[in-house]
């Protein structure tokens, strides 16, 4: 077709607005500058979810911030708890029991497996496949009553504490998770013929949202969406923490880099943190959950990272002698997925492609925002 | 390999790079703020292709900021932070997002946060916070607290 000039003269980008309410984007908003169907430009507006939880730690003593982080991320408290729990240690020079390293790492595979099955609901959801989303979100309600069992709280569990756990595994807790473990496994067979292998979601994932390994890295990606263009990276291999280095398991990665590879490495995560869990519930060290820790820490500087479902999470905490940290800086996942590889991968996208682009980046509003 | 770096870090940049050591398996580099952008450019040079985070720390009684540059190599499996201090009034350094392009978010967030002023960042306007019209809120000297009491309670 010949181009007209007069109508390019006349052309105004039209703005769409993706987001904020919730089943579209999470809370966050992404202006999208279009030319016709294509994106030319996304601009994202954070700050919905915006706490300013890191001020507010400077005003609570370490203990009060163990329960304050959960709310870093809803979809994934365990994570943020255990680098949180242990930036403290590494400042205070102590080092939880060895039961309470494998309870934690328990419970933050069970996260994981929490955060994945969510997003699996809501990838389903935003790509219209309506039904995945109903099945995931009732498995995901068997998670939430063994985090029930364990912690007494079904979403915010505030169970990790500088110096161990709040409180031993129940008993019968092991048959439970390892009952769960089971029915999950059947699960994703499920998941597999009803999502992940449906033509429609494959059509609509594969091929779109592509960057290699070398944007990837440099517009800082993390997690499943850095292992999606095959790069072996995992904070959980790379400097093993907690009960790590006692467990087998793979990374999982892809080649391809597009939205599919994404979605197929958290569907193969879900796999490994089965396998995880059962490696660690068959052998539970015993003896001490939680060691005591002074109050106040010694004056000095931390940086801890672990593995959330996301990606790499890191706590900065620096320390001035007193009960309080003098500043905490979180690092979550979410903040480079969002709001620098998002915007990235949108240019030049169909504007059909962008919710599948979105949530095959897994984003977590709350803690983007923090 | 951590002993190769800090060894070739020390004779290169003997002049600008006050301390360089290895704690727990990360090496800690302090560096003056003449010759922070060298040290990082030649740290991006041996591998650390990844900037895992910007972080800036209000030291009030010194009058100063000191931002980290925590860095980490895939290949290596190491991890780096650089730090660097600056005057606290008229804060300002050099953005190093021409080495790694997802610099530009961590820089624009600190740069509402602290109010460091980051030449070079093709964009700093503000991400989170609407209208604030305040110091920057991650700065000791804003009390939360306060804030809370005067803007919604009308209490000065």
């Amino acid at each position: 077709m010949k181009s007209n000039p007069e109508k390019e003269e006349t052309f105004v980008p039209f703005h769409l607005p993706f987001g904020p309410q919730h089943p579209a984007s999470g809370h966050f908003y992404g202006s999208v500058k279009v030319d016709g169907e294509e994106v030319v430009e996304l601009e994202p507006y954070p700050g919905y979810l915006h706490r300013g939880l890191e001020k507010l730690m400077e005003y609570r003593t370490h203990i009060q911030n163990s329960v304050l982080v959960d709310r870093i991320c809803v979809l994934e408290p365990f994570s943020n708890e255990m680098g949180y729990v242990n930036v403290v240690e590494k400042i205070a020079g102590i080092e939880a029991p060895e039961r309470a390293q494998s309870i934690r790492t328990i419970m933050a595979e069970l996260g994981r497996i929490l955060s994945h099955i969510t997003w699996i609901a809501i990838v389903s959801l935003a790509l219209g496949l309506d039904s995945g989303a109903r099945i995931a979100l009732g498995d995901r309600e068997g998670i939430l009553r063994l985090n029930e069992v364990a912690t007494g709280g079904r979403i915010y569990p505030c169970y990790f504490i500088p110096g161990g756990v709040r409180r031993d595994l129940p008993e019968g807790f092991e048959e439970k998770t390892l009952e769960e473990l089971d029915y999950l496994k059947s699960q994703l067979n499920l998941y597999d013929s009803l999502i992940f292998r449906n033509e429609t979601f494959v059509t609509r994932m594969s091929g779109v949202g592509i960057f290699n390994a070398k944007e990837a890295i440099a517009l800082g990606a993390t997690g499943p969406n850095l292992r999606g263009c095959g790069v072996e990276s995992d904070v959980r291999k790379d400097e093993p923490y907690a009960a790590y280095p006692r467990v087998n398991f793979r990374v999982m990665t892809m080649k391809e880099g597009d939205a599919y590879s994404r979605v197929l490495c958290r569907r193969g995560e879900i796999a490994e943190s089965i396998s995880i869990l059962r490696q660690l519930l068959q052998d539970t060290p015993k003896g001490k959950f939680r060691i005591k820790m002074t109050t106040r820490t010694p004056k000095g500087n931390a940086y801890f990272c672990c593995e959330a479902a996301r990606g790499e999470l890191c706590f900065h905490m620096v320390s001035d002698g007193t009960d309080k940290p003098y500043r905490v800086k979180v690092r979550g996942p979410s903040f480079s997925h969002t709001l620098s590889e998002f915007p990235y991968l949108a240019r030049g996208a169909q504007i059909a492609d962008i919710p599948a682009i979105y949530w095959s980046l897994d984003p977590c509003p709350p803690d983007m925002d923090r | 390999m951590s002993e190769e770096i800090i060894s070739s870090l020390k004779s290169e940049f003997a002049d600008s790079i006050l301390k360089v050591f290895l704690e727990d398996k990360k090496i800690l580099v302090t560096v003056k703020k003449e010759g922070f952008y060298d040290v990082l450019s030649s740290l991006k040079g041996m591998g650390f292709d990844h900037l895992s985070d910007v972080t800036c720390i209000d030291y009030i009684k010194e009058q100063e900021f000191e931002i980290f540059y925590h860095l980490w190599a895939h290949k290596k499996k190491l991890r780096v932070s650089v730090k660097v201090r600056i005057p606290r009034d008229s804060s300002s350094i050099r953005s190093v997002t021409d080495l790694w392009t997802g610099a530009q978010i961590h820089e624009r967030e600190n740069h509402e946060m602290f109010g460091v002023n980051f030449p070079g960042n093709p964009d700093l306007s503000p991400l989170f916070l609407e209208d604030w019209e305040e110091i920057p809120p991650l700065r000791k000297d804003f009390d939360t607290r306060k804030f809370v009491r005067r803007k919604y309670y009308g209490e000065e």
